[in-house]
This record gives structure tokens, C-alpha cells and sequence, in this order.
């Protein structure tokens, strides 16, 4: 038997959707990161959080590093910028009740892919 | 407070964008709080043509002129998130003023559910195709240990019930001196060259429909009458046993390697199943295949030595020799025959695939 993956352990989509719209609200709003986002066509942007999130805690979505330096070597990213996403997520796992073990799980995870994002 | 005074704030607190506008110019005569909060704080000096380009204000005006009502969809930035705004404009008038009432329903969340759905749908596609494959790849794996009919039971019901097949026939092969050529040659070149002859063995024998059960290093056993059963069950067999013998004859003339060969045939009664727990095998019991692994040790190199009760069976069409009766370990005293290969009979009689003849 497969080990359940986080996205499974925390209701599959329908409850993962739900984390997916909250991050993608703090990160508009936020004066920090918000303005990578400007000029990002709505259904890009959601499209690339729903993958966000599902390829985090092991949902049906999985980028390459190759993917995930072509998708950012354009930006002029920071880590202050990777430090201040990082902390966005994981305010938004907490608020939806993810277990602490869990989020650093996911933070170590995403940590793993600084190299890739940062520029 | 009077009605028309509850009235107003209701107009102005409520979560739907409201406005008023002139026909003539759609300048604004009203708009509430939510429609001032999605739009701006200029709404009041520009004209709505201003603030929304995209807004198609002829198909507007059209519609207005004919049926009173247009709808329309928006998309306007504010600060860097899309909103999707519904626009609802209903004509009106007041006196011998020409109006225009406007709604505005806010679908952003509506929008962007889509999006998301439309992209975690197509995630989920994506893995199912690839599930989708993974599983034909396991499912040509497991057919290649098992016939079809016996895979699709096992699937249906998790195990295989041992099935009794009587009357099938047994082709049991054996290399002369195999054990040598591996210890002499290149073991690499050796077992690369018997796949490729088991290879076109399965081929060989899937034209007379035999189906291969195992091979166990240099021995091959293949049957016919199973799962299926097959009247001819004991011709489909001598005929692969005789196509075989040519093969690899033909193949002898032009690689350095010679591939000899001794064939038992033999009929009878098996019973096949799925054994093993961890690791399936598929395989067939039963005094038959027995009986062909004796016979097989009979033969002189390149010969096939047949049963009794096979050779009954292959008079009529094939060319037998008998070799008198032996001792069969494990058996009484038998009558053993040497099928021949004989061209003239062999031509007669078709291979039940409509395929050309095989390597012959």
C-alpha cells in the first residue's frame, strides 16, 4: 500500500482548493512579492498555485528543477523575496489546520528548491 | 429615518455594484459604495466608455434599442488582481429622461475557481493517461506468463482456479549439449541467441496456435488445446515440432553456433494454474507433460519422439516410424514413435493462422 501524501491526508482537492485561494490572496496582496504578479494573466497565476500546492504535498502535479529554472531565471528573485513566500505558506498551511510536523515537512521541501528560484 | 432614506444606504452598503447612467453619453448620475470601491474614485468625472475600453458600446447601445437589457462580461485590474465583473444594464427613464440602470455582479471567485478546476482536471488526466499505460505495460507482462482467459479470471477474482484440460498435447524441447556451448562460448551470446530462438518458436507456434507455458533455461515446453480447447491438438503440435527442427536447421547454415535439438510429444490430461504467492507463475501439472519430457530424452539429436496416442493421431496425415516399445520411467511399458518431417504431407495441411508459413 502507497503512503498517503499530504494532499490526500488533507482531503484532496476540495479542501486543498480552498488553501490554494488563500495563498493566492496573501500573495496578491503582498507589497513584497505581489509585484512579480502584475503582469500575470488571472488564470496563469491560479493554474501555476494549483500546481504550486499540489506538487508540494505530493497532489497529481510534479516539476522538474530544469521546469522550475526556466519558469523563474527571468525574474530578478531574491532570497529575501523566496524567505518572504516561504513564510506566506506556511501562515496559510497553519490557518487551515495543517498538523506542525507537516508544514516544516512541506517548508523543507520547498526550501529544497531555493537554488532553483532564486536567481 | 425614512424609507427612501433606508432605501439609499441599502443602495449604497450592498455587495452588488450599482450605477446609473445617462443613455445619451452613459455619463454617471449615481453609483453606490461597492461599484466606487471596484472601480475607482474618478468614476463620478469619467463616462463609463472611459473607464472600460473593452466594453462594446454599440453591441450596448443594440442591444438597449432592442430588447432593453445587454450583458456583458469585464475584466479590470485592480491593483495587480483580475477581477471578472458581470455587467447587467437594463434601460429605463424618468420623465422624458432616457436611463440607464447598471448591476454588477463580482464573479471574480467564480472565475478563478474555474481556472483552478480546469487545471487540476487537466493534472489528473494527465496521470490518469499515464496510469492508463503503466497498467497495459503490467497487463502484457503478466500475459506473457499466462494465457488471456486465465489473466482475465485472475484479474476478475484476484486468484486462478486451477482448471483441468483434457485433452491437450505437449511439446517438450531440449538443446543438445547446451551446458557445454554455455561453459565454452560467451554466456552473453549464448543466451541472446536463445531468445531469438525461442522468439521465433512463440512465433512458430502461435500459427498453429499452441501456446507457449514456460521455458526453463535451454527447455522449452509449449502446448496445444489450452485454454482453448482444439480438436486437432495433436497435429498443431507435430506441426511446430517439424517447423521448429527447420528452423533451426536453416539457421545452423549461416551461424557459427549450431543449435541442436531433441522433441517429445505427448497427449493427455494437465491441469494448469497460477502458482505462487509473491511471484506468479503460470504453469501446467499432469502426466502429459511427464510423458513428454521422457520422450524427449529418446530422441537422437533433431529427431521428435511421439506418444502412442499422438502418433493415432498424426497417421493420416504424417510420416511415423516406429521405435518399438521402451520403458518409461514413471510409466509402463510404451509404444514410441519418430514423426518425420516430410514435405509433401507437411504441405497439406494449413497453418490455422492466416499468416504466411513460418521459417520453413
Amino acid at each position: 500500500m502507497a503512503q498517503q501524501t499530504l494532499f490526500e491526508k488533507y482531503g484532496g482537492f476540495s479542501k486543498i482548493s480552498k488553501i490554494v485561494l488563500a495563498f493566492y490572496d496573501t500573495l496578491l496582496d503582498s507589497d513584497e512579492i505581489g509585484p512579480f504578479f502584475d503582469d500575470i494573466d488571472m488564470t496563469k497565476m491560479v493554474d501555476h498555485q494549483t500546481k504550486f500546492m499540489a506538487s508540494l504535498l505530493g497532489g497529481p502535479a510534479s516539476y522538474t528543477d530544469r521546469q522550475l529554472q526556466q519558469m523563474h531565471n527571468h525574474l530578478d528573485i531574491h532570497d529575501s523575496h523566496f524567505d518572504e513566500l516561504k513564510g506566506v505558506l506556511e501562515q496559510t498551511l497553519s490557518d487551515h489546520g495543517m498538523d506542525r510536523d507537516d508544514i516544516n515537512a512541506v517548508l523543507s521541501e520547498f526550501e529544497n528548491r531555493r537554488s532553483q528560484i532564486v536567481g | 429615518m425614512t424609507i427612501e432614506a433606508i432605501n439609499e444606504q441599502l443602495l449604497r452598503a450592498i455587495g452588488v455594484g450599482v450605477a446609473l447612467l445617462d443613455r445619451s453619453n452613459f455619463g454617471f448620475y449615481f453609483h453606490n459604495d461597492t461599484f466606487e470601491e471596484w472601480f475607482g474614485t474618478q468614476v463620478g468625472t469619467n463616462t463609463l466608455t472611459d473607464l472600460f475600453e473593452a466594453l462594446d458600446v454599440k453591441a450596448l447601445g443594440d442591444g438597449l434599442d432592442q430588447n432593453g437589457r445587454y450583458t456583458a462580461e469585464i475584466r479590470h485590474k485592480k491593483k495587480r488582481r483580475t477581477m471578472v465583473i458581470a455587467f447587467d444594464f437594463t434601460a429605463a427613464s424618468e420623465g422624458d429622461q432616457e436611463l440607464v440602470v447598471l448591476v454588477c455582479q463580482n464573479i471574480t471567485r467564480i472565475r478563478e475557481l474555474e481556472s483552478m478546476i480546469d487545471s487540476y482536471s487537466m493534472m489528473v488526466e494527465r496521470n490518469t493517461r499515464e496510469i492508463k499505460r503503466e497498467k497495459e505495460q503490467v497487463e502484457k507482462l503478466l500475459l506473457n506468463i499466462m494465457p488471456r482467459s486465465v489473466y482475465e479470471e485472475f484479474k476478475a477474482f484476484g486468484v486462478v482456479t486451477p482448471q483441468l484440460y483434457d485433452p491437450i498435447s505437449v511439446l517438450m524441447l531440449d538443446f543438445v549439449g547446451f551446458t557445454d556451448m554455455v561453459a565454452s562460448a560467451d554466456p552473453s551470446v549464448t543466451v541472446t541467441e536463445l531468445n531469438d530462438i525461442y522468439s521465433a518458436f512463440d512465433r512458430i507456434g502461435e500459427q498453429f496456435g499452441c501456446e507457449r507455458i514456460k521455458t526453463i533455461g535451454d527447455a522449452y515446453i509449449t502446448v496445444a488445446g489450452l485454454p482453448d480447447p482444439m480438436p486437432d491438438h495433436a497435429k498443431a503440435v507435430a506441426n511446430a515440432a517439424i517447423r521448429f527442427i527447420r528452423y533451426l536447421e536453416r539457421r545452423n547454415t549461416s551461424h557459427p553456433h549450431q543449435w541442436r535439438c531433441r522433441i517429445g510429444l505427448a497427449s493427455g490430461a494437465v491441469v494448469g494454474s497460477v502458482v505462487g504467492i509473491q511471484k506468479y507463475v503460470y504453469d501446467i501439472f499432469g502426466p502429459a507433460v511427464n510423458l513428454a519430457t521422457r520422450l524427449q530424452e529418446f530422441s537422437d539429436p533433431m529427431q521428435i519422439s511421439v506418444h502412442d496416442d499422438v502418433a493415432k493421431n498424426l497417421r493420416d496425415e504424417f510420416e511415423v516410424t516406429s521405435l518399438g516399445e521402451r520403458d518409461i520411467r514413471g510409466f509402463s511399458k510404451q509404444q514410441v514413435w519418430q514423426l518425420h518431417d516430410s514435405k509433401r504431407t507437411i504441405a497439406s495441411s494449413q497453418p490455422i493462422s492466416s499468416n504466411a508459413a513460418p521459417d520453413a
